[in-house]
């Protein structure tokens, strides 16, 4: 995937995924609907071509506008990933160069990985996580399960041993799809249904829209890097 | 001082640690009643199922799921950092349920000791709201 192409796909995406997270909002917070609407109007700007770099440093200012609203983030790390790419975007547009570009949407990519890595190895080095008892607990108590009846997989023992080991090792081996193209579309299939799987049972859908908006940054970055 | 909490806000977005669920800790529950009743009763609550349909359709339309969550934050910095910001706001969306009501509200935190589930009351607030 080419460098421009790579950039317009996270533009159009990163458009989508905010107008779902805007018109969501709205329905929140009715109050707060003017500057949503702003917001709204800036997704649509940046699916022009021409209009993407305006669009871009607009919606990184009504970004650190939410994080004043609401003393941080409303919605965990799906905001943080939010913010990252709209950073790396504003950069990738401000940029003198063809490098200094280049290297705003890498650093994307690179923090994509870290995302993997770093929240599998603080997962394996926790003996909760190794034993399965941290995803029990998940289950068991935790509020994110959309419903009372997902709280019995808590009971399921072998469920929660093998599908936190599956998650930990695909986090923290996820580099490893970087070596090879057809390797790269395994990890991001393998990714794709962890994070469909914490949308459907724990009602993160931001965080599934949202990440997959950072992903052409990486299908790039594999690219320039091994050819 | 503006510049100053814009950085303390953003800095973690541009630099994040992403240690999601490094350890599961205590998760609260935010229950509500009217100012001096005996009835609490927990805000949002989960339905007791959802169909698969209704968890699909909810990757695109799921606004009242994310303000719970959003609540579950809130009553996280108000146990862990005291802030008087997310008190105001969980007041205020408390309030938005169930308006024209002198309300209390507390936050119970649930954990698992010696493999049982325990419920520790670590906030209860004076009477908020009412009607104007």
């Amino acid at each position: 995937m080419g460098f421009e192409f790579a950039l317009r796909l996270t533009e159009v995406m990163l458009a989508l995924a905010l107008a779902q997270q805007s018109l969501e909002q709205i329905a929140i917070d009715r109050r707060d609907a003017p500057w949503l609407g702003l917001r709204l109007a800036l997704c649509a700007a940046l699916l022009v071509p021409a209009l993407a770099a305006p669009a871009i440093w607009g919606l990184f200012g009504l970004g650190l506008w939410w994080l004043w609203r609401y003393d941080g983030s409303f919605n965990g790390g799906s905001d943080k990933m939010t913010l990252l790419i709209l950073a790396c975007l504003s950069a990738a547009h401000l940029a003198p160069d063809r490098f200094w570009a280049e290297m705003a949407l890498a650093y994307l990519a690179v923090q994509l990985v870290l995302s993997y890595v770093i929240s599998g190895q603080v997962k394996l080095m926790n003996p909760a996580w190794r034993s399965g008892e941290a995803l029990r607990h998940v289950f068991l108590f935790s509020a994110y399960p959309v419903s009372e009846g997902l709280r019995r997989l808590a009971d399921r023992r072998l469920v929660t041993f093998w599908g936190g080991w599956l998650v930990m090792l695909t986090e923290v081996a996820f580099p490893l799809f970087l070596l090879h193209p057809l390797a790269l579309l395994a990890g991001l299939v393998l990714a794709a249904g962890f994070h469909l799987s914490n949308a459907l049972l724990f009602g993160l859908n931001r965080f599934f829209w949202i990440w997959l908006c950072a992903w052409p940054s990486l299908i790039w970055l594999q690219g320039r890097l091994t050819s | 001082m503006i510049v100053l909490r814009l950085l303390r806000l953003l800095l973690p977005a541009l630099i994040p640690s992403w240690r999601f669920f490094r350890a599961v800790a205590a998760s609260p529950r935010i229950e509500v009643r009217a100012a001096g009743s005996a009835d609490w009763r927990e805000v949002a609550p989960r339905p007791d199922h959802l169909s698969l349909a209704r968890m699909c359709r909810r990757m695109l339309w799921n606004p009242r799921w994310n303000e719970a969550l959003y609540l579950v934050s809130l009553a996280e910095r108000v146990v862990e950092q005291g802030s008087a910001h997310a008190m105001h706001e969980l007041q205020q969306r408390v309030s938005k349920l169930r308006p024209n009501e002198q309300l209390e509200l507390r936050l119970v935190f649930i954990d698992v000791q010696g493999g049982a589930l325990m419920r520790e009351v670590l906030y209860q607030s004076a009477p908020f709201g009412g009607p104007c």
